[in-house]
C-alpha cells in the first residue's frame, strides 16, 4: 500500500495541509529541544505528556485515513503509520507483531539523528515521541482504544546504538 | 528594487517537502520534519496547564526557546539556500533590511504566520504584525506565540548580531497582542537584550 497524498495550502492564509490536517515544517532543533525540555520537568511529567500527546493526535490521523480509505486489514492500517512516519520525516522503521505486541526497529530516526547532531550522544534513550506515535499505530492497526499499549525503548541511535528498538505490550 | 513580498510569497509557497527514500528531510542544513500542527499546539497547552504557576514562565521560556534555536540554525540553512537566492536575493538592494523582509514572507508561505514587518529601526528594533499564525487555535490562556517570538528574535540575530553561528542571544522578542486574546492581529517586539 502506498499512502495517498493530498497536500493543499489555504490561499488566504497560507496554512498547508496533508490529507486534509494541518501540517507545519520545522526541524531537528525543535523536536530536540521539546524532547529535552519534556525530559527535564519531570516533576510534571513532561515525558508523559509528550508521549500522550503523540499518541493522541497521530492516532487521530490514521483513523481519519484509515477510515476515508476502507482500510481493514490490521497489515493495511499499521501501514498507514509506518508511511506516515518517512512522509512526516521522522525516518524509517520496520515492524513485526501482532494485537498482543510486537517490535518496531528503527533504521533512521530524525529525533535521534537530530540529538546527536545537536548534543552528541545521549546517555539513555530520548524518543518518547516514537513511543507514542508507535503506540498510535498499533491502537490503529488493531482498532483498540488509547493507550492500550505500552511502549518502551529499547535500543536507541541516540545512545549509539546502530538502530533503535522499541517493544510494545496490549496494557 | 526591494523585496517585493507577494512575488515571494507566490513562489516559496509552491514548495512542498515529504520525507526521502530514508524517511528524512535534509534541508537548510538541518533535518526538516513536517507535523500535525494540533500536535504542537496540544503539547504546549498540555505542558503549560500541567506546570504550577511558579514554573509557568520556565516552559514558556523552554517553548520560545525551542523556537529560537530551530529559527536561528534553520534561517541561516534557509537565507543562504539555493531557492533563497534564486527568489529573495535578486531582489535585495538594502541589505539586512531586505533580508528580513524576505525572511517574513517565507514565514507568509511556509504557513508559519501570515506576518510582515510593520516597523524596522536597523540593529536596534523591529515591530512584526501577523494576522494569521498557528498558536492563535492553541485554547490556552493568554498570549500564546510563542514560536514566532522565537522565530522573531532569532532573524534579528541573524541579520544584526555577530556573525553565525557567535550572535545568538543579542536580542529578545516580547509579544504585546494576540489573535488568541481578540486583538486584530499579534504583535511582537524585538529589542536588544
Amino acid at each position: 500500500m502506498a499512502l495517498k497524498l493530498d497536500f493543499t495550502m489555504d490561499a488566504e492564509t497560507n496554512r498547508q495541509y496533508l490529507n486534509g490536517h494541518p501540517v507545519v515544517m520545522h526541524s531537528h532543533h525543535y523536536l530536540a529541544l521539546i524532547t529535552k525540555m519534556a525530559g527535564e520537568l519531570g516533576d510534571i511529567d513532561g515525558v508523559g505528556i509528550l508521549c500522550d500527546v503523540v499518541e493522541e493526535t497521530m492516532r487521530a490521523v490514521f483513523d481519519d485515513y484509515i477510515q476515508k480509505n476502507g482500510l481493514t486489514s490490521a497489515q493495511d492500517r499499521c501501514n498507514v503509520g509506518r508511511e506516515y512516519f518517512s512522509v512526516f520525516g521522522l525516518g524509517k522503521m520496520v515492524i513485526t507483531g501482532d494485537e498482543h505486541g510486537g517490535e518496531v526497529r528503527l533504521v533512521r530516526s530524525h529525533l535521534d539523528e537530530g540529538w546527536v547532531m545537536k548534543w552528541g550522544n545521549s546517555s539513555g534513550p530520548v524518543n518518547h515521541f516514537t513511543r507514542g506515535y508507535v503506540a498510535a499505530m498499533f491502537g490503529a492497526a488493531f482498532n483498540k482504544p488509547l493507550k492500550s499499549y505500552t511502549v518502551t525503548e529499547a535500543s536507541s541511535i541516540a545512545a549509539g546504538d546502530a538502530e533503535g528498538k522499541f517493544i510494545i505490550k496490549a496494557s | 528594487m526591494t523585496v517585493m513580498r507577494d512575488t515571494v510569497v507566490k513562489s516559496l509557497a509552491k514548495i512542498t517537502v515529504q520525507g526521502d527514500e530514508n524517511g528524512l528531510i535534509p534541508e537548510y542544513e538541518v533535518l526538516v520534519n513536517l507535523l500535525p500542527v494540533k500536535l504542537l499546539n496540544t503539547f504546549s497547552e498540555r505542558i503549560m496547564a500541567a506546570a504550577p504557576p511558579e514554573m509557568k514562565a520556565k516552559v514558556e521560556e523552554g517553548l520560545v526557546r525551542a523556537a529560537y534555536e530551530c529559527g536561528y540554525h534553520t534561517g541561516c540553512g534557509i537565507i543562504t539556500s539555493d531557492i533563497f537566492n534564486d527568489v529573495v536575493l535578486p531582489m535585495v538592494t538594502e541589505g539586512e533590511k531586505d533580508i528580513l523582509r524576505g525572511a517574513y514572507a517565507a514565514f507568509t508561505a511556509w504557513g508559519w504566520a501570515k506576518s510582515g514587518i510593520v516597523q524596522l529601526k536597523e540593529g536596534e528594533k523591529m515591530i512584526i504584525r501577523a494576522y494569521d499564525y498557528y498558536e492563535a487555535d492553541s485554547g490556552g490562556e493568554g498570549l500564546r506565540g510563542f514560536m514566532l517570538r522565537g522565530l522573531s528574535q532569532a532573524f534579528f540575530d541573524l541579520a544584526y548580531a555577530e556573525p553565525y553561528p557567535d550572535g545568538m542571544d543579542t536580542y529578545v522578542c516580547h509579544q504585546t497582542k494576540g489573535i488568541e486574546v481578540g486583538d486584530p492581529y499579534g504583535e511582537f517586539i524585538v529589542t536588544k537584550k
